[in-house]
């Protein structure tokens, strides 16, 4: 197997646009947390209902979306076509053929809030629906767009796994250059675009939070502490450029990381609880992919979510991989949940952390549910990474792990 | 219920449309013979287009009957018959 590594990567995030304003909020632990604001995120004359979460407030568009395009583009789709912007340039994919570029955008059910609103402006007069809807309701608008707008000639598809959507989308491009489909190919994980209706629903299975923080936004994102109550929301996206190392070092870039080992298991299971078993698994297959000691691993970026059940079962599944030595943090505490953007968000976290030798706090941790681990608290950590792991998981049995070795390492 | 217009006020109406979906015609000067296709409306913006004129004048009629126009004026002319006849 070639050695591959991320070459590049863009992020869009409550906490910042573009990678720099990103990894400046994460280190300094700087959140977004508030009610939501955006049309279709509370239902039409129920100002009662109170979701919580973080949403970008002022998205720069890139220049190369024309006006016409962006028209029709959900959030979703412009958010992806902002992000995809950073990581292209970043990458100097304008010197990469056309034809052996791939995208893999992790997620399904992406527009959701988009789909609800234009139900809803056009209830009651459906013979005049904009035809375009035909084309813009699919999530595979998003690859439409975005290889349209890059001239992406290889191969593109949307690739879902819930929440482990955006890490998967990373496993299956690394698979795809490994298998000579593709020079490079980006793992795209879509900002998941919730309406009111998945909110509403998420909040009455018991996975987001959180009736214990209603009034007090900041507090109720808190992953690993006792008092969490669920997942807070969070929007986000994140591109991930995947070649081999001799494809980028061509190209002249300095590689964020080597994707060391990958692992994807199902703990044939529809439901929403989380398993140890599967999670232990995807830990071990990673880590014997790469080839790595456990006692190696110097860093866990776990999945972390504010779950009650979730983030104890993924805590044991963590410690009896041999990882209980290793620095850990919770990214979400400080960007909330982006569901099918997540493990791409949270590996270029891991890539950025990498890269500054620095570790980045973990927010509301005032009460761990495991203390003997070690834990990057309240303030960020300077220390340099040789090896690290992150975890997804998502609704109905999806479990996945990358290990992630410092270039130098 | 569609009301008759002239046709200057069905062009109008056609060209607000056009501009709402390629906003980068705000300044383009329009003339009867552009062909859409030409000012780089693929064809679900052309749908898209229609549609919008569709519900400005309350027309309701199958869109088979709007196919064929090769340039602006032409579907100004289809239109401003279907107004007519209804």
């Amino acid at each position: 197997m070639p050695e591959l590594v991320i070459s590049a990567l863009g992020v869009t995030s409550a906490i910042g646009q573009g990678k720099a304003a990103f990894a400046e909020a994460l280190f300094a632990g700087r959140h977004a947390f508030g009610r939501l604001q955006r049309p279709g995120r509370s239902e039409p004359g129920d100002d009662s209902a109170c979701f919580l979460g973080a949403e970008i407030a002022d998205l720069s568009l890139p220049p190369r979306l024309p006006a016409r395009s962006a028209r029709t583009a959900s959030l979703a789709a412009q958010v992806a076509a902002a992000t995809l912007q950073e990581a292209w340039d970043e990458a100097r994919l304008d010197q990469v053929d056309a034809g052996r570029i791939g995208l893999v955008v992790g997620g399904s059910n992406m527009q959701q809030r988009e789909l609800v609103r234009l139900q809803a402006e056009f209830a009651g007069r459906a013979q005049y629906l904009r035809p375009s809807y035909a084309t813009s309701f699919l999530d595979t608008d998003i690859c439409g767009l975005c290889t349209e707008l890059f001239g992406i000639r290889g191969f593109a598809c949307t690739l879902g796994a819930a929440s482990a959507s955006g890490q998967i989308a990373l496993i299956q491009a690394a698979q795809a250059v490994a298998a000579g489909q593709a020079d490079a190919c980006i793992a795209l994980g879509a900002l998941m675009d919730l309406s009111y209706w998945e909110c509403q629903a998420l909040r009455s299975a018991g996975a987001m939070g959180s009736d214990v923080f209603a009034g007090e936004p900041a507090q109720a994102c808190r992953p690993f502490d006792r008092r969490r109550d669920g997942f807070i929301y969070g929007e986000n996206c994140a591109a991930l450029v995947v070649e081999t190392a001799a494809s980028a070092r061509a190209r002249g870039l300095e590689p964020y990381a080597h994707i060391a080992g990958c692992a994807w298991v199902m703990d044939a299971n529809r439901s929403t609880n989380p398993s140890h078993e599967g999670e232990l698994r995807a830990l071990r297959q990673a880590l014997g992919q790469a080839g790595v000691d456990a006692a190696m691993i110097d860093y866990v970026n776990p999945h972390g979510t504010g779950s009650p059940l979730g983030d104890e079962t993924e805590l044991r599944a963590i410690c009896d991989a041999g990882l209980a030595a290793a620095s850990i943090n919770a990214t979400k505490s400080i960007t909330g949940h982006g569901l099918t953007a997540a493990g791409a968000v949270e590996l270029a976290a891991v890539a950025l952390q990498l890269r500054a030798g620095r570790l980045h706090p973990t927010r509301n941790l005032d009460d761990p549910v495991a203390p003997g681990l070690n834990w990057v608290g309240a303030q960020a950590r300077q220390q340099s990474v040789r090896w690290a792991v992150s975890l997804s998981m998502g609704f109905g049995g999806f479990n996945s792990a990358v290990c992630l070795r410092h270039p130098q390492a | 219920m569609a009301e008759v217009k002239s046709w200057d006020e069905v062009y109008a109406i056609v060209l607000k449309h056009v501009r709402d979906v390629l906003p980068e015609l705000q300044s383009h000067a329009f003339q009867p013979s552009d062909s859409l296709r030409e000012l780089g409306a693929n064809s679900i913006d052309r749908a898209d287009i229609v549609m919008e004129v569709m519900e400005t004048l309350s027309l309701d009629i199958p869109r088979v009957e709007l196919l064929g126009p090769r340039c602006i004026g032409e579907l100004v002319d289809l239109i401003h018959a279907k107004l007519g006849n209804a």
